[in-house]
């Protein structure tokens, strides 16, 4: 995929949690945003997610212009999938009901085409014995993997994954990075934001390091963990990996 | 398990004496063959107000959804009239909303004409459209507080998979919303049932003004109220019953 995005700025009353932030990649697989929290990584998922436009700036991701405008964002959200770091899943609905439902609203599919597409994606991911279960009945790892089978079910452009796994134990961390990692390993283009160093530098291709809304720097990601070339992603990094 | 039952029996008794006491200090002998002379009036007063409740049920959840759509637009005029219209009805005795609201509005000569003319001029109609305001005001702040009580990532997440704002309204927020005001929405759809009784003051003959009626002209006292209260009971309870199946029914929080 190619991100195009120009002096970027979004507001939330007087903080800008983007702050002019420019970044420019072409042809990546998987970019992964890392940095300190409140940076802005959060805020540059949701601009290129289409969830919210920003107040200054341009941005364009594979050629596709992202302006404010509701009706267009609607449109480049239903092209790609989310998943956030919580609160994902509707909690009224089955684990099952939670894939279906998107595709037969959203994406026109019938309801028996999206029972056979959310039983594929629940085998793949190993939650055939949970569809029919409530999301309070699933344990964290659990939620966040039936969150990824809707996230993917629609077969997205691109996949938006918000600290996929801050909310978890390393356990069920472990289950979900893989889970992403295997979706990367089959093409799927990412862009995610993560504190999971190890798995940023083994999945992705590209990295960059975001701190007070802007992009400190960005490459490819063995050139970034092996030489950070600025000063705050030296310090960020050697505090983070200092336990790794 | 033991002191439960035990609890259980004291109170069982407790219940019983009271009911012994206050009965038994009556002093009257018991005229149920007045009350069942009475049947017919008591039954059909009964049956105005199922229809006045049924009536305003109904209604009322027509207002109710109008006041909370009011306050959601952007509209910022909308939003001042109906906060302005919940806080005005909700500020007001039901008595005085309809004492001033059929003998100033509903009963001038040029309304009353124009609702005959619809078929809807009589007092059944009145009293219905009066309570479906009164209950409205209070159901909308109760659908409004649980719409707001959603949190914003239950939202960000409709929107993330593709839901327009109707969408996202209707699959996500509303089922969420109804769950958690179920007990609220029942208790205040009781105190309609209730409530009807008020409107006797208009001259609707429902069940309260004709248990009224039955007690002035045979002096019949208890005979005339306890009917009254059973006959509010097999209202009230079957509708707080169908509420708590429909709580269990839509339970997703263990």
């Amino acid at each position: 995929m190619d991100i195009d995005a120009q002096r970027l700025t979004r507001r939330y009353g007087a903080l800008a949690a983007l702050d002019g932030l420019t970044l420019e990649v072409e042809r990546v697989k998987v970019l992964a945003l890392i940095g300190p929290s409140g940076g802005g990584k959060s805020t540059l998922l949701r601009v290129l997610g289409g969830l919210e436009g920003a107040d200054e700036g341009e941005v364009s991701i594979n050629g596709t212009v992202l302006t404010a405008e509701e009706r267009q964002l609607l449109a480049w959200r239903r092209r790609n999938g989310f998943l956030f770091q919580q609160f994902n899943l509707f909690p009224h609905l089955t684990a099952r009901r939670n894939i279906t439902l998107p595709l037969e609203k959203v994406h026109g599919r019938t309801a028996a085409e999206a029972e056979r597409v959310a039983d594929e994606s629940l085998e793949r991911f190993g939650l055939t014995a949970h569809g029919h279960k409530l999301p309070a009945q699933l344990s964290g790892g659990q939620q966040q993997r039936v969150g990824l089978a809707r996230a993917i079910a629609s077969g997205p452009e691109i996949l938006i994954l918000d600290e996929p796994t801050s909310a978890l134990d390393p356990e069920m961390t472990a289950e979900v990075l893989e889970l992403i990692g295997e979706l990367a390993a089959g093409g799927q283009d990412i862009i995610l934001s993560t504190h999971e160093m190890g798995f940023a530098r083994a999945v992705a291709g590209h990295v960059a390091f975001i701190a007070a809304g802007k992009v400190a720097e960005h490459g490819p990601s063995g050139e970034l963990f092996a030489a950070p070339k600025e000063e705050m992603t030296r310090r960020f990094l050697s505090k983070v990996m200092r336990f790794a | 398990m033991g002191w439960d039952l035990l609890l259980g029996l004291v109170l069982a008794a407790m219940v019983y004496a009271l009911f012994w006491w206050v009965f038994s200090n009556l002093d009257t002998a018991w005229g149920w063959s007045r009350a069942w002379d009475f049947r017919q009036s008591l039954w059909r007063g009964w049956v105005v107000t199922l229809e006045l409740s049924a009536g305003a049920l109904a209604g009322s959840c027509v207002v109710a959804g109008l006041l909370v759509a009011g306050q959601r637009t952007r509209y910022r005029s909308l939003g001042w009239f109906s906060r302005a219209f919940v806080e005005l009805v909700r500020g007001m005795p039901l008595l005085t909303l309809v004492l001033i609201g059929y003998y100033v509005v509903f009963a001038q000569s040029q309304v009353a004409g124009l609702l005959d003319r619809f078929g809807v001029g009589s007092k059944l109609w009145t009293g219905a459209a009066l309570l479906s305001v009164f209950t409205g005001a209070y159901l909308s702040e109760i659908l409004r507080g649980g719409l707001e009580s959603i949190p914003q990532g239950q939202i960000d997440s409709a929107r993330a998979v593709g839901f327009d704002r109707f969408q996202v309204f209707r699959w996500v927020v509303m089922p969420q919303a109804l769950r958690r005001v179920l007990p609220a929405l029942a208790g205040q759809f009781v105190s309609l049932v209730k409530d009807s009784s008020l409107l006797s003051v208009i001259g609707v003959q429902e069940f309260t003004a004709q248990a009224r009626a039955f007690n002035s002209a045979t002096y019949g006292g208890i005979e005339a109220f306890l009917p009254l209260a059973a006959g509010y009971l097999l209202l009230t309870l079957p509708l707080a019953g169908v509420a708590h199946a429909m709580e269990r029914h839509f339970r997703y929080q263990m």
